[in-house]
């Protein structure tokens, strides 16, 4: 055994944006947000919703990610998205409750124990492989001011494994071991705050403020066994970890409306990189396999505790992820409105340059979104509010760029890495006046 | 009553089955020269990890040759020192999989290319294409000497020696052996050879004479240790006694540097025997270890032989190979890297040397 990394450390949605609208727009919309998607972009902007609002929708993101020219296969993160807002008035004061939940459709949660110098796409390849719920609630004390906070949920896991049994070395087939695996699927959460000024019908400020959380996982294996009836062994593992960290982020937003039918939003998301607690595990081992009456057979060597790892420290800087957006309401009927959505975004890698022991591969990302929407008015009678669907395209473009390793006998050694990222979706609303 | 309905609905879309395992492993960056894994039953078509086993033969010391340097393929010859009728020779052996050789299977046994004299030594063989021919290079106890041949099969001795001992080269203990040749990218020719426990490198315009490069080694042992000073559980260096047996395998590595990778066997103080790797950038200097065997089985593995492909890298050694509990032997086995994929099942001998 050795140093393990536990990385799955955040949240899919600050990689791929919750909802088609916010997707197409680069996700630029903290100040400029009423729906669903309020839940992860700013809870404050459910107060603005004017009825009860249900959405539903599917998104896919898939990598193309290569090093030194071949694809990695990283996973692809798809699954349902959905959410509900539900305003209403306490003491004449609007208020609103929402919900919103990103449910994968492969796995609701995954961990991969990998050794430290192991290459592995850090932002991508595991982290995302979660669900994520949000619930939070909302007022509007005065017209011009929301404000909302609640929380979300991600889920992990921690487990135990235990093995017993006779092995026999001279007789493989005779070896009999049982083991119980004891995994629990666990939620950690983290808070989120956020407030919306609108200083005029037109213009629209935000701050948003969203937790830290790191989530330990601690796994533990025992081995214990009688070997060929000729001694006893006894093999105790512990491992301790941050399994999920997610840092956390401040972001200050701006909307403007330019024209009745065009509008212009502006995003920076400071991320707090810097607090980042690598996902190396350190490992407690304890290893006792006293030799049989009359010495070890010819041939037999005991195998003896692993050496202590050297865990390599990983640096990651704070970044400032600034994501802009534009959405044209380029058709306007009496029953139904159409609108093109166009986005960009930019986030620096926090990953300092792999030149050592350690393969946590990144790369900076550009990412540019269009979407379109078609909002349906009052479509049918039993339907007097609105039916709208949106969808997004999304292409991140992760640079090309060439790593070089200081140490010549590195056994991973100079590489390239690169790649993009498709994400596409749609969202499906339903609004009850 | 109906929200409860949607959120039951979708969470049964998603929980219904267990997920699958994931992936985000495949073809990522390695330097090609481990960690090796041995091969498994079901990778080879003998007894893994074995892939030139003769108990009266006693197959060691492998080489090994691209089977097409124009391709990609996992065709390679492998060339090995033996013995025939109590003489040393070295034989030659192809495998289309880079891993069912001809002379594995029963009836059959590799082609000899080179037989010693009358009271020579034949070891250590290593093989490169050099302007149109192959050469062979093995060690004789004196000294590196060399055959050329045009098809790979029939080669001719040349007289004298390749490298001899060089009094001059005060480090050199005893006389250069274990060569391992290879032509690099710019089409310079060079050599690193064993001696005294410590590795040298030399250079030839033609493959058949080689010089010295500079009066000192390029890698020794690691310096041992005072035990006291190790931590709980940390195992002195495995190759603090002397390192032999080099394995030279140049490359370009993505970054556009020269990358001179040396396998080589580790000697720890109590004799056990690992593979080792050292490298270095540039064409020149001092070789950088990595601490950590990237092959160590407890089986006395020595003498590498690296061949590449787009499928991987797989290690030939000699093993120790154990058929009963008092019956050993060396035999020439095989190992892979990246430890984490599986080759495909072996395919059949090949059906000539």
């Amino acid at each position: 055994m050795c140093a393990c990394s536990m990385q799955a450390y955040a949240n899919p949605l600050d990689a791929f944006g919750l909802g088609s609208r916010a997707a197409g727009m680069g996700s630029a919309v903290a100040a400029d947000t009423s729906g669903f998607d309020a839940n992860y972009y700013n809870p404050a902007g459910l107060a603005r919703a004017r009825g009860l609002e249900l959405s539903i929708g599917y998104f896919r993101a898939s990598h193309y990610l290569k090093t030194n020219g071949h694809d990695n296969d990283v996973d692809p993160v798809k699954g349902l998205v959905g959410g509900l807002v539900a305003p209403g008035t306490i003491f004449g004061v609007p208020f609103a409750f929402g919900l919103a939940i990103h449910l994968p459709d492969d796995r609701i949660s995954r961990v991969r124990a990998l050794r430290q110098e192991v290459a592995r796409w850090e932002m991508y390849d595991n982290r995302n492989q979660r669900l994520f719920l949000a619930a939070n609630l909302a007022v509007s004390p005065v017209k011009w001011l929301q404000i909302g906070g609640g929380f979300s949920f991600m889920s992990s896991t921690e487990g135990k494994l235990d093995i017993g049994g006779l092995l026999n070395i001279f007789r493989s087939e005779d070896s009999a071991l049982r083991h119980q695996v004891d995994a629990d699927l666990t939620a950690v959460r983290y808070p989120q705050v956020g407030m919306r000024v609108e200083l005029s019908p037109d213009v629209a400020l935000a701050v948003v403020y969203r937790g830290e959380f790191k989530l330990k996982l601690d796994l533990s294996a025992y081995l214990h066994g009688d070997i060929s009836q000729l001694t006893t062994a006894v093999y105790a593992l512990e491992t301790h970890s941050v399994n999920n960290f997610l840092p956390q982020q401040l972001v200050v937003a701006g909307s403007w409306k330019l024209t009745p039918d065009l509008r212009t939003n502006l995003d920076v998301t400071w991320v707090n990189w810097g607090a980042y607690v690598p996902p190396v595990a350190s490992l407690n081992v304890a290893l006792d396999i006293p030799p049989p009456a009359g010495g070890w057979p010819n041939g037999v060597t005991p195998p003896q505790a692993p050496a202590p790892t050297r865990i390599e420290a990983l640096k990651m800087s704070d970044r400032a992820v600034p994501h802009v957006g534009v959405e044209w309401r380029a058709l306007a009927r009496p029953r139904w409105e159409g609108f093109a959505r166009a986005g960009y975004e930019y986030a620096k890698s926090p990953i300092g340059a792999q030149t050592g022991l350690t393969n946590y591969i990144d790369r900076d990302r550009h990412s540019m979104s269009i979407g379109l929407g078609l909002r349906a008015i009052a479509p049918i009678a039993e339907l007097p509010g609105d039916v709208r669907l949106d969808a997004h395209a999304q292409l991140s473009e992760l640079v090309t760029a060439t790593t070089r390793k200081a140490d010549p006998a590195d056994l991973v050694g100079d590489y390239t890495a690169g790649g993009h990222i498709w994400n596409v979706g749609a969202t499906l609303t339903v609004g009850f006046p | 009553m109906r929200l409860t309905r949607l959120a039951l609905v979708l969470s049964a879309a998603s929980c219904a089955s267990i997920g699958s395992p994931g992936a985000g492993d495949v073809d990522l960056p390695a330097s090609g020269a481990g960690p090796f894994r041995k091969l498994d039953g079901n990778e080879t078509l003998g007894v893994a990890p074995f892939v030139l086993d003769d108990r009266t033969r006693l197959w060691h010391d492998p080489a090994v040759l691209p089977a097409d340097p124009a391709s990609d393929g996992a065709g390679v010859f492998l060339f090995a020192a033996g013995t025939i009728a109590g003489g040393d020779v070295i034989v030659r052996t192809r495998a289309d999989d880079g891993r069912s050789f001809f002379g594995g299977s029963v009836g059959t046994t590799p082609a000899v290319v080179l037989k010693a004299d009358a009271g020579e030594h034949v070891v250590a063989p290593s093989v490169a294409r050099v302007g149109g021919n192959v050469l062979l290079y093995w060690s004789d106890g004196a000294g590196v000497r060399v055959a050329s041949s045009a098809d790979g099969l029939t080669f001719a001795k040349r007289a004298g020696y390749a490298l001899a001992a060089d009094v001059a080269a005060s480090w050199e203990k005893t006389p250069p052996g274990a060569p391992s040749v290879a032509v690099y990218p710019d089409g310079r020719v060079r050599m690193v050879y064993a001696a005294g426990g410590y590795l040298g490198e030399a250079e030839s315009e033609d493959g058949l004479t080689f010089r010295r490069l500079g009066p000192d080694p390029i890698f020794g042992p690691s310096i041992a240790p005072d035990l006291s000073t190790l931590a709980p559980g940390q195992k002195p260096p495995f190759d603090d006694a002397r390192v032999d047996d080099p394995c030279v395998v140049p490359r370009v590595t993505p970054a556009g540097r020269l990358h001179v990778r040396v396998l080589y066997t580790g000697v720890d103080a109590a004799g056990v025997t690992s593979i080792g790797l050292a490298a270095r950038y540039g064409d020149s200097g001092p070789l950088s270890r990595q601490t950590q065997p990237v092959y160590a089985i407890g089986k006395a593995e020595r003498a590498p032989a690296l061949f590449e492909w787009s499928g991987g890298s797989l290690l030939y050694v000699s093993q120790d190979r154990a058929p009963a509990p008092d019956t050993h032997y060396g035999a020439i086995a095989a190992a892979f890297a990246p430890a984490n994929l599986r080759l495909p099942p072996a395919t059949a001998f090949a059906d000539s040397p």
